[in-house]
C-alpha cells in the first residue's frame, strides 16, 4: 500500500494495514535516532505549529524533538498565550495560523473532536496530540510499536489496560488500534472507572485485578489522577493501590515475560510500585524512546503527501 | 502502457556487469585500495550491487562488503507526491569512514536520486572516495552528476521510461526495457 492521508486524527479511522504501515515506517526512524547524525532533511522548509490548548510536557517535547530531527521549522503555541483567551474562536485561531503558510498543525485540545473539526476546515495537515477523553493516536501507536517490538506481533496477544478507562484517551486509542490488529483486549479497574458499556465493542471488562492480569501478555497501566478521588470514583488512592495497584505480588500472578507499560507520568506507589516500575518487566522508558520514532514516522507521512 | 521494447537481454546484462566489475577492480588496484565497498540504492540498485559483488567474488575469490540504501528521507520532491511508499531498510554493515564506495543504481536519469543518495550516505560518515556505477545511462542529467562505470548508454525520448528487471520468474520478463506510458 501507499500512504495518502494528510491528517492523523484517530486510530478508529485507520485500517489495520495503515496502522502497520506507520509502525513499519517508525522502525526505520528508530534507526535514525541510533545514528551518529540523528537528523534527516525530510521536512526541511516545512513549518509545523505545535498548538497545545491543553497543557502537555512529555507529548509536546516528544513532538518537538521529532520535528527537529526531521529538520522542520517549529512554532510553539500555548492556550494561555493565544487569542483564545481574548475570545477568538478556535477556528479563527487556526485559520490565522494557516494564513502564515504553515504545513502542519499538531494540536492538543480538551474538547473531543476538536482536531476533526479543524482538519475539515484546513488545507494543511493536522495531527491529533490528544483530544479530551477521545483519542491520543500517537500514544497508542507507540504503545503498540513497543509491544510489537518485544513480541514480534500483535495478533492473538492478551492486552490488559488497567486503571481509569472512563476518562482515558490513551485507553480508547489503544483499544481501537489493538482490536484492529487482532489482539484480545481486557479493560480493568474499579467498576466506577470501567463501565460495562465497553463490552459492546468487543473488549472484555473486568473488575478483579487477579483475573485481569493472570493471563495477560501485556499490562498497560493508566495514571490515576488524584482529582478523581475527590469526585468520588474511589475512596482513596491508598485503597486504589491496595485493590488495583501493581506490586511485586501482582507481578508473580502474571506470565513471567509479561510487559508492564505506562504512558507516564507515573504515580509511584499508587498504580505501580517502584520495584515494578524499575523492574525487569517494565518497558516504560522504552515507550518514551519509541514515541520519538513513531512521531517522526507520523509527521513524515502526513507532511509527505499532497492532496489531489 | 503502449510500448514495451526490450533493449538488452539478461545475457547482455551479465556481460556488462562483468565488464563493470573488471573496470572497478582495475581502478581499485591502480590506487592500491583494499577497503572498497558497494552501496546499492533501492529498488533496483540493490540486486545490481549484489551482481557486481558476485562478479568481483568470481574474479578475486573474496566478496566485498555491500550496503543497501533507502533515500526516501533525502528526496527533493518531499511533499509533492500524492502517496508515499514504505521506507525500506537501510543496512550499512561497515564503517563508511575512509572507505572507497561504489554507489550503484540501475538507471542514471536526472541525477536527483544520486544527489539524495550522496546526502544520505555522507550522514553515516566521510568516505574517502565515492564512485558511481549504473547499468544504464540515459544521458539527460538535470544535475551535474556523471557515472564512472556504465553498462549501456541509451537515449530514448524524454517521456519514455527505462525499466530494468533482474529476477522475474519468466526469463522473457528480464532485461532492460524501454517503456512508454500513455
Amino acid at each position: 500500500m501507499e500512504w495518502t492521508r494528510k491528517d492523523l486524527l484517530s486510530l478508529y479511522d485507520l485500517s489495520a494495514e495503515e496502522i502497520t504501515f506507520i509502525l513499519d515506517t517508525a522502525e526505520e526512524f528508530k534507526k535514525v535516532s541510533e545514528r551518529k547524525v540523528k537528523k534527516v532533511p525530510a521536512l526541511r522548509g516545512k513549518t509545523v505549529v505545535n498548538f497545545f490548548v491543553e497543557p502537555s510536557t512529555r507529548t509536546r517535547v516528544s513532538f518537538e524533538l521529532a520535528e527537529q530531527r526531521l529538520s522542520a521549522d517549529i512554532v510553539n503555541m500555548q492556550a494561555q498565550a493565544s487569542s483564545l483567551k481574548k475570545g477568538e474562536t478556535l477556528l479563527d485561531t487556526v485559520r490565522n495560523i494557516e494564513a502564515l503558510q504553515v504545513d502542519l498543525v499538531v494540536m492538543r485540545h480538551s474538547a473531543p473532536g476538536a482536531q476533526n473539526f479543524i482538519a475539515q476546515h484546513l488545507k494543511c495537515g493536522v495531527v491529533n496530540a490528544g483530544d479530551g477523553a477521545h483519542s491520543h493516536p500517537t500514544q497508542a501507536l507507540l504503545d503498540i510499536f513497543t509491544i510489537r517490538e518485544k513480541r514480534g506481533h500483535i495478533k492473538g496477544l492478551n492486552v490488559t489496560i488497567l486503571g481509569d478507562i472512563l476518562h482515558s484517551r490513551v485507553a480508547r486509542s489503544n483499544m481501537w488500534g489493538l482490536l484492529k490488529l487482532g489482539a484480545n483486549v481486557t479493560l480493568a479497574g474499579p467498576s466506577t472507572l470501567v463501565p460495562r458499556e465497553f463490552e459492546s465493542i468487543g473488549v472484555k471488562v473486568c473488575h478483579d485485578l487477579k483475573e485481569a492480569v493472570s493471563n495477560a501478555d501485556v499490562v498497560n497501566l493508566l495514571r490515576i489522577q488524584h482529582e478523581r478521588q475527590s469526585s468520588g470514583f474511589f475512596p482513596s488512592t491508598s485503597e486504589y493501590a491496595r485493590f488495583f495497584g501493581i506490586n511485586c505480588e501482582t507481578v508473580k500472578l502474571m506470565k513471567p515475560d509479561a510487559l508492564i507499560m505506562h504512558p507516564g507520568p507515573i504515580n509511584r506507589d499508587v498504580e505501580i510500585t517502584s520495584e515494578v516500575a524499575d523492574g525487569p518487566n517494565s518497558v516504560i522508558l522504552e515507550q518514551v524512546t519509541n514515541g520519538l520514532a513513531v512521531r517522526m514516522a507520523v509527521l513524515f507521512l502526513v507532511a509527505g503527501c499532497v492532496q489531489k | 502502457m503502449t510500448l514495451r521494447k526490450r533493449l538488452h537481454t539478461p545475457e547482455e546484462i551479465a556481460g556488462a556487469i562483468e565488464q563493470m566489475a573488471n573496470a572497478i577492480l582495475k581502478d581499485c588496484r591502480s590506487v592500491n585500495c583494499q577497503d572498497y565497498a558497494f552501496v546499492g540504492i533501492y529498488q533496483q540498485g540493490v540486486p545490481l550491487a549484489e551482481r557486481l559483488c558476485d562478479a568481483i567474488e568470481r574474479l578475486t575469490k573474496t566478496r566485498p562488503p555491500m550496503a543497501k540504501l533507502d533515500i526516501s528521507l533525502y528526496r527533493d520532491d518531499f511533499g509533492q507526491r500524492s502517496a508515499l511508499p514504505l521506507i525500506r531498510e537501510t543496512i550499512i554493515p561497515f564503517d563508511v569512514n575512509e572507505m572507497r564506495i561504489i554507489l550503484v543504481d540501475d538507471v542514471l536519469s536526472t541525477g536527483r536520486t544520486i544527489r539524495a543518495a550522496l546526502d544520505a550516505l555522507t550522514d553515516y560518515g566521510r568516505p574517502d572516495v565515492i564512485r558511481l556505477a549504473v547499468l544504464v545511462d540515459r544521458r539527460n542529467p538535470e544535475f551535474p552528476i556523471r557515472a564512472d562505470y556504465v553498462g549501456f548508454d541509451c537515449n530514448p525520448p524524454a517521456d519514455h521510461k527505462i525499466a530494468v528487471r533482474f529476477d522475474a520468474e519468466d526469463p522473457i520478463e528480464n532485461g532492460i526495457f524501454e517503456v512508454e506510458w500513455e
